[in-house]
């Protein structure tokens, strides 16, 4: 690996670039994309193999945040494992991306339904109104004709109310229908998600599992104190320590960025306790 | 009351969410349903669950079912008959056959 700095110029396994004034993240970003940013105001370049998953989580130790067991599986996956319910996942993960269910389009039908049933609510009180009057009327003789004209207006504008409320209601039937069998559609699916959701909580910790006597044994390798237990995840100590013997038990070819750790004495101790080329930042 | 069900695992985990802040107007969680207080707040939460999940929640209005207002007095019959039958494994077609007790087919197609 060769790391360049302005115009100096850094070999080797282990690059100790105390006093160099280099802030870590600009080191971190030299190694993923190869961009640093230019408010950073560093010239610094990197020249190593590309990073794996794994530098995701140790790449920079001490991590902003540290998920271990993301990056416990990420360990096991470059060192060659996988879990053997695996393809089962695979296969539950292309199922669900497949199915696509249909629309539930059953607002409209409701809509309708309501506003027709409106319209024949008030025409219906219109009609018990107009008779009303007109029975008024006659009692006292007056004269009715404006009034039958009204009515049998009302009347028929009733009649065709209720046949549209009635199509109304047929039409929701039939969407309620058609909504069914897209909804049978949506629970397979929220059936085939719980699948995939399980799958992968069984994968993780069939990985977690197969590197967990090599994390337990590097725990001891790596400074920090930090205890693993038997029984996979039960783990008592800092993510520090914990980013530290991830970062011993994984192959690593790009380097890990290694700043401020107190606990770390220089940029060779730490390259051969993490096995893995180092950039060290005082 | 109002029936919510869900159809995803977003929308079951507001559904959850929803009756933890909201213990009161959810009368009762099934799974990834839920029976809501038929007041304006179980509507507006039902609704909100929808307007954030679209196709993903359904909505039903529940009313409790009163069998001797609703339903057949034979079927209410065939019911109590059946589950006092002696040989419990006796599927209810062959209990009805060749007695008054409603077939299971006719019962099917007529609506309540």
């Amino acid at each position: 690996m060769r790391v360049t700095v302005g115009n100096r110029s850094y070999e080797g396994r282990a690059i100790d670039l105390t006093g160099s004034d280099v802030p870590a993240a600009a080191v971190v970003r030299a190694i993923g994309d190869g961009d640093v940013p230019i408010d950073m105001d560093v010239n610094v370049d990197v020249d190593c193999p590309e990073p794996g998953t794994v530098h995701e989580h140790v790449g920079h130790v001490p991590p902003a945040t540290f998920d271990r067991r993301a990056a416990l599986v990420a360990a096991a996956r470059a060192l060659g494992h996988e879990s053997p319910s695996r393809p089962a996942l695979d296969e539950a993960r292309s199922k669900l991306a497949d199915l696509s269910p249909p629309p539930v389009d059953v607002a409209a039908a409701r809509r309708r339904v309501a506003e027709t049933g409106e319209t024949e609510e008030r025409l219906q009180e219109r009609v018990a109104e107009l008779r009303g009057r007109l029975q008024a009327r006659r009692k006292t003789g007056a004269d009715t004709t404006a009034v039958e004209a009204q009515l049998d207006e009302a009347v028929s504008r009733l009649s065709a109310a209720e046949t549209e409320r009635i199509a109304a209601e047929q039409a929701l039937e039939r969407a309620e229908a058609a909504a069914r069998g897209a909804r049978d559609r949506r629970e397979h699916r929220l059936e085939l998600e719980d699948r995939v959701a399980n799958l992968e909580r069984e994968v993780r910790a069939d990985l977690v599992s197969t590197v967990w006597e090599r994390f337990r044994t590097a725990l001891r390798a790596v400074p920090g104190t930090a205890t693993a237990g038997e029984t996979p995840g039960t783990y008592d100590g800092d993510e520090e320590t914990a980013a530290l013997a991830v970062a011993r038990i994984a192959p690593l070819d790009a380097p890990v960025v290694v700043d401020g750790l107190d606990r770390i004495a220089g940029a060779e101790e730490v390259a051969s306790t993490l096995r893995a080329p180092i950039i060290y930042i005082g | 009351m109002l029936l919510v069900v869900t159809y995803s695992r977003d929308a079951r985990t507001t559904l959850r969410n929803v009756r933890r802040t909201h213990d009161a107007t959810v009368v009762r969680e099934l799974g990834r349903a839920a029976l809501f207080e038929e007041t304006e707040l179980g509507a507006f939460l039902a609704l909100r669950l929808r307007e954030k999940h679209g196709d993903d929640v359904q909505i039903e209005r529940t009313r409790p079912l009163n069998e001797f207002a609703a339903v057949p007095e034979s079927i209410r019959e065939a019911a109590a008959a059946y589950e006092d039958r002696e040989t419990p494994s006796t599927p209810y077609a062959k209990f009805a056959a060749g007695t008054d007790y409603p077939d299971p087919g006719e019962m099917a197609d007529r609506d309540l």
